[in-house]
């Protein structure tokens, strides 16, 4: 006889509502289905509504954790709308300020990951590791969450001390890499408790449209940075980890890694970058009529943003692909013949932001 | 699909309908009006060329454009099509599951129907709310006094409480 049982829209995995029910025989899930837009606000349809200037303020405010990718894109939106170059000082501060994002960003769900599998001191470690992070973030914008950075144009502060950026990103590598990245590749229980769970194949990553780490966990070696660099992406090295194995344990591997290879990407860029102005000419609203796809690698993956213009002082449509959006309907082909014990740990492992999704 | 390899223009050939194909900043751009998007998707499914999202807006002389935008490479290609007035888009659901539910949501905003789906229930909108939010309430918020909407809405507010 099957069960049905409903999870959610508030459950013991995240702290955001989303609802996923699953069909089970005995502990076994044979289906799921997955409701979304408990957070709905309509943000696509204010923002044809406000002026691209009201807008950066409104996208920002997306998301708590990657608010600065969603002004970023709309920002390089407008840019090549307008034709409008980017000061290469800025180009670098984008790519600073972008990665300490998704360095905490990472952090967050890897304390989130370990607590879940059962290392709630490791929680702490990471917690207290994103802290610092958030420090340098307040250090740079003046804010903890929504940093008002990018603007059409440019950026909106400097990078006022570098040598503290520097020591604090030095830090969070040097820990990671001694503590968090030998637990999350090498440690006897994180592979018993993940190795082979939820396992998405590379087919159905491709299938599903899955991006980012998800993606790059089942094989499908893309991404943004990489594949059509941005800002100054180009100039800087660095790795993009990927597992072909597509299950939890290559979720966790893939992102603690990344933590390491943003961690070089902020050295680098803090190093070379040139002085000189930070923002061009002044952005009047001024957008002529035509239409931008612009994407970028968020921290969980690639956010697209289209953006339609009518020469008026706002935007005629705003189209917001989140990486959840694309993202979470992959956990249909993760749970199907997986143990219904095994539900938090996989959607978790997603690293879903219902906040982007819903919009 | 290796990306310097990729020839737009030759991968679109067997749709048959022939198109303008430019390229800028914002990536591949092919107008198709009257593309049969079914076969565009066993085509990209067939080349792993994966769909990033499905973007809808409405056409300036009624209906609605549809644009598929697709990973090619290291590139993004969008393929715009028209769904004229009155007319129903056709589901690729089935075939590219990354394509579910963003034309559920395109339903929730503009009230297109696709095709070919054998339920679509909202995403954004409640169970039982009414189709296309966005078409529904095109003109709202665009006054050009937005001070006299709220001045009215506080008047409207005040007779409610005497």
């Amino acid at each position: 006889m099957s069960t049905v049982v409903p999870m959610g829209p508030f459950h013991p995995a995240l702290e955001e509502p989303y609802k996923i029910e699953v069909t089970c025989d005995g502990e076994r899930i044979t289906d799921a289905d997955i409701s979304v837009g408990f957070n709905f606000r309509g943000v696509e349809w204010l923002a044809e509504r406000k002026t691209y200037t009201q807008d950066l303020a409104l996208l920002e405010r997306i998301c708590g954790i990657c608010s600065n990718v969603h002004t970023m894109s709309f920002s390089r939106a407008v840019e090549q709308l307008a034709g409008i170059e980017v000061p290469e000082r800025a180009q670098y501060i984008r790519v600073v300020v972008a990665e300490t994002e998704r360095l905490h960003s990472h952090l967050l769900w890897a304390g989130v990951a370990a607590n879940l599998i059962g290392f709630e001191t490791l929680f702490m470690t990471c917690f207290g590791l994103r802290e610092q992070l958030m420090d340098v973030l307040e250090a740079i914008s003046g804010n903890r969450v929504n940093y008002a950075m990018n603007r059409p144009g440019g950026v909106s502060r400097d990078i006022e001390d570098p040598r503290a950026v520097l020591a604090a990103v030095r830090n969070v590598r040097e820990v990671v890499t001694r503590q968090l990245i030998p637990v999350f590749t090498a440690d006897r229980t994180v592979r018993a408790r993940c190795s082979g769970v939820g396992v998405l194949t590379r087919a159905d990553a491709l299938a599903f449209g899955a991006v980012g780490p998800l993606a790059r966990a089942s094989g499908v070696a893309q991404d943004i940075r990489r594949s059509h660099p941005y800002e100054a992406y180009d100039r800087l090295e660095f790795d993009v980890p990927v597992r072909e194995e597509g299950d939890v344990f290559a979720r966790i591997v893939v992102r603690a890694l990344e933590i390491v290879e943003s961690c070089r990407i902020i050295e680098q860029a803090v190093e070379a970058m040139p002085e000189g102005d930070i923002m061009g000419d002044p952005f009047m609203d001024d957008v002529p009529a035509g239409e931008a796809c612009v994407r970028i690698e968020g921290p969980r993956g690639e956010l697209l943003y289209y953006v339609v213009s009518d020469e008026s002082v706002t935007p005629a449509r705003v189209r917001v692909r989140t990486p959840t959006f694309a993202n979470m309907p992959t956990a249909k082909a993760m749970v199907i013949g997986q143990s219904l014990s095994d539900l938090g740990l996989i959607q978790a492992s997603i690293d879903p932001c219902y906040s982007c999704t819903d919009r | 699909m290796n990306p310097t390899t990729v020839d737009v223009p030759e991968l679109l050939a067997p749709l048959g309908e022939p198109a303008d194909v430019l390229r800028n900043a914002g990536g591949w751009w092919a107008v198709r009006p009257r593309l049969d998007v079914r076969a565009m998707a066993g085509l990209m499914r067939d080349h792993e060329v994966r769909l990033v999202t499905i973007s809808a807006r409405p056409a300036p002389d009624g209906g609605h454009i549809l644009i598929y935008h697709w990973n090619v490479g290291s590139a993004v290609l969008n393929i715009c099509t028209v769904i004229p007035e009155g007319g129903q888009a056709v589901t690729i659901a089935d075939l590219l599951p990354a394509a579910d539910w963003a034309e559920r949501e395109i339903r929730d905003y503009y009230g297109l129907e696709f095709t070919g789906r054998t339920r679509t229930p909202t995403l954004m909108l409640r169970e039982g709310d009414p189709a296309g939010l966005f078409s529904r309430t095109a003109d709202v918020g665009r006054e050009t006094d937005p001070a006299a909407t709220a001045r009215r809405a506080a008047e409207a507010e005040e007779g409610e409480a005497k």
